[in-house]
């Protein structure tokens, strides 16, 4: 009875999207209405009116950039959730019993402390060159994240002694949401609206200087977020 | 060619999906949901997406799945 | 039907949104409904990038070097935002999963609805 109501759900769910999609025009189209009409105004004036080679990056954080904001909010109320939620019971184990430790094999171990440092520099290239090559704040950030991410398992310091020490962390989780807050309050004083940018030719080195203080911001919030969701998931 | 590229992706993606589905053993599923990831990545790669294709690999086959397997290390391993 | 088989890319992310659905409804394993919901958020999302492609276009970045048409921006910002959104959702499920192993010490969907 229950595989055939999952069976009918999933085929009430099917046959109109079936239906709608063989309606749409073919992908790859390049004449179809979300070429002709949209997207060719954004592409042609894109690079004039963001100052980003890279149109994602423009369109992330000077036309869309209010998206950006919820997306960075986001995040950090996701943090804040698991940390309420995994921080409440009793620990795993009682006080005084060590943690069940894995060896770290001493290939991996090795392996991971030579390619750190390399790791790190293209985090942070692919963070500043958010808006010249394909990348940005949230890439980059991943990526150093999965490098601290990598770094406690080998080093072996979890909650208790973590790599980005406690009061420091708070405010790099933080770094996102604040880096919006400050270059939405100097765009309210620069265009009249919440991250406006200044408008003109002149303005260009502000406005790269405004995208990359909020790519900075995006990408070390982000490398935090991951670390603590990380060693607030693996527990004590 | 790349029709065919396509074609095999597409193809990949379901088998994989189909796994991950029925597979019993959680840490199994984990472990194939990375390599959907990575597929998919491949796939925006060359529907000319360069910065989904990034986001995607270093999201899906770097943060959920290790997010995914902390919890099953903490939770059971077999579906009942 | 010629025309149909043009939209062989949407078709068969539908198949995969279909899949992903069938795994949230019908498997009792709360981690296994998570793994579909995942696979459904990145059919969506493949769906989307895909309606923003252009047949021998480049990325939209635009240097110089290429003169061609150009794969449309738009999907592309939205579909950023929304795999960070993705991984919000996955982190906190999964706490929220520890959290009722913790407390009910299973996480099949049949065992929960008789813990009171």
């Amino acid at each position: 009875m229950k595989r055939l109501l999952a069976a009918m759900v999933v085929a009430a769910a099917a046959i109109p999207m079936f239906a709608g999609v063989a309606g749409l025009p073919a992908p790859g189209d390049a004449g179809a209405p979300a070429h002709t009409r949209v997207a060719a105004r954004y592409v042609e004036a894109g690079v004039r009116e963001t100052g980003a080679q890279n149109l994602v990056t423009g369109v992330l954080l000077n036309y869309r950039a209010y998206d950006t904001f919820g997306e960075v909010m986001v995040i950090f109320a996701a943090l804040a959730a698991v940390s309420a939620v995994l921080s409440r019971g009793p620990p795993a184990r009682r006080p005084g019993e060590a943690r069940p430790q894995v060896e770290t094999s001493p290939v991996v171990a090795f392996v991971i402390r030579l390619t750190a440092p390399f790791i790190a520099i293209f985090g942070v290239m692919v963070i500043l060159k958010g808006h010249l090559a394909p990348g940005g704040g949230f890439q980059g950030g991943v990526i150093l994240g999965a490098l601290l991410v990598l770094l406690s398992v080998v080093t072996g310091r979890g909650l208790e002694r973590p790599l980005l020490p406690a009061p420091a962390a708070r405010w790099l989780q933080a770094a996102g949401p604040l880096a919006f807050a400050v270059v939405g309050l100097f765009g309210l004083a620069c265009a009249g609206t919440l991250l406006g940018y200044p408008a003109g030719p002149g303005a260009d080195m502000l406005r790269a200087a405004m995208m990359l203080m909020l790519e900075l911001g995006i990408g070390i919030g982000g490398a935090a977020i991951i670390l603590w969701l990380f060693l607030q998931m693996r527990g004590e | 060619m790349s029709q065919l590229f396509d074609l095999v992706m597409l193809l990949l993606l379901i088998f994989m999906a189909l796994a991950v589905s029925r597979s019993k053993d959680l840490v199994a599923a984990a472990i194939i949901f990375p390599g959907y990831s990575l597929v998919m990545c491949l796939l925006w790669q060359h529907r000319g997406a360069p910065d989904v294709a990034l986001t995607e690999a270093a999201v899906g086959a770097g943060v959920t799945t290790i997010l995914v397997l902390l919890a099953i290390g903490r939770t059971c391993r077999r579906e009942k | 039907m010629g025309a149909a088989l043009q939209n062989l890319d949407y078709f068969a992310f539908v198949i995969l949104f279909c899949i992903g659905l069938h795994t949230l409804v019908a498997r009792p394993n709360l981690l296994k409904k998570l793994l579909g919901l995942n696979i459904m958020e990145t059919a969506v999302f493949a769906f989307i990038v895909t309606s923003g492609m252009v047949d021998g276009g480049a990325a939209p970045i635009v240097d110089g070097t290429v003169t061609g048409p150009f794969a449309s921006p738009l999907p592309q910002a939205l579909i950023l935002t929304g795999i960070v959104v993705a991984v919000s959702i996955s982190a906190l499920a999964l706490a929220l999963i520890i959290e009722i192993y913790r407390q009910c010490g299973t996480i099949e969907a049949d065992e929960l609805k008789g813990v009171g």
